[in-house]
């Protein structure tokens, strides 16, 4: 059975993330390489904050993200994702979506949400970045286009975290690609 | 934080290039080795209202690239969805230029 596994975009191309969010020049190649080894299919799903907020926009929360335009943009770019994801189940394959743990709009297990953050941006993200249990609004999105399927999983690979562990990602990422662990999208 | 690695450079890829059949040249890891960004076009096969999707989903992209400065390239492996990424990047008054070698297959 082939796995195909569907990537947030800056894990491929690091230029979509905010000034001081990227973890590599391009390709995160510890990722791609894992995935590439164990056989898996690629594909890479649109960054939703790049086009909207372009290449110069803050880092943010999922309150500042959430409104009804950027709802209707997630769920324009998840519509292709989701219809090819179908027809990836309806050939047998696996599944597997790969987002960002920490952002606001690809996060899976965790994101960044606040009531306070907003107006002038004078708060360094490292310092005080509000990472809180929850989806960001595309992998949200996704998953409720989706909905109930049961047979994708669904990761975060947590790149924006302070405290980003690579070794510890990695091993939950070949865990689930082995089978073990992960959310189901159902 | 460890300051801004990114390094404002993306190359569009075909499908192939994510996912090289068994024996063919491996691009993406010389890309990740130039520090290229690679921006992936849609599977081959896709069609209709999700063909449409996925392309202009993509061409934004690039258009907010280029738009920016960044430094944008096609890997030209020939696959048609590369022509079609061109002709819909053109509908929106932009080009790509710069191509890099494909590898070989």
């Amino acid at each position: 059975m082939k796995t195909v596994c569907y990537l947030a975009h800056c894990l491929l191309n690091a230029n979509a993330k905010v000034d001081e969010g990227a973890r590599a020049p391009g390709v995160s190649a510890p990722v791609v390489s894992l995935l590439r080894e164990r056989g898996c299919t690629l594909r890479q799903m649109p960054c939703p904050e790049l086009a909207f907020g372009g290449t110069r926009r803050f880092w943010a929360v999922r309150e500042q993200y959430d409104t009804p335009v950027y709802r209707e943009h997630c769920r324009k770019l998840a519509a292709p994702v989701a219809e090819q994801i179908r027809a990836d189940l309806a050939a047998g394959d696996r599944v597997i979506v790969v987002g960002i743990d920490g952002s606001p709009s690809m996060g899976v297990e965790l994101t960044a949400s606040s009531d306070e953050w907003g107006g002038r941006p004078d708060k360094p993200r490292d310092e005080d970045y509000p990472v809180t249990p929850g989806r960001g609004l595309f992998i949200e999105t996704l998953v409720g286009l989706l909905d109930p399927e049961p047979r994708v999983r669904v990761v975060g690979i947590g790149q924006d975290l302070f405290d980003y562990d690579e070794r510890r990602e990695l091993a939950k990422l070949g865990r689930l690609v082995s089978g073990d662990g992960g959310a189901d999208a159902g | 934080m460890q300051g801004d690695v990114r390094s404002r450079r993306i190359a569009v890829v075909a499908d192939a290039v994510l996912n090289p059949p068994s024996g063919g040249g491996d691009e993406l890891a010389a890309l990740e080795r130039d520090g290229w960004g690679v921006m992936a076009l849609w599977p081959p096969g896709l069609a209709g209202e999700a063909l449409d999707g996925w392309r202009e989903a993509v061409v934004d992209q690039v258009v907010t690239f280029l738009d920016d400065d960044y430094e944008v390239a096609l890997v030209a492996t020939g696959d048609p969805e590369l022509e079609q990424f061109r002709s819909a990047l053109a509908v929106r008054g932009r080009a790509v230029s710069r191509e890099l070698p494909a590898p070989e297959r």
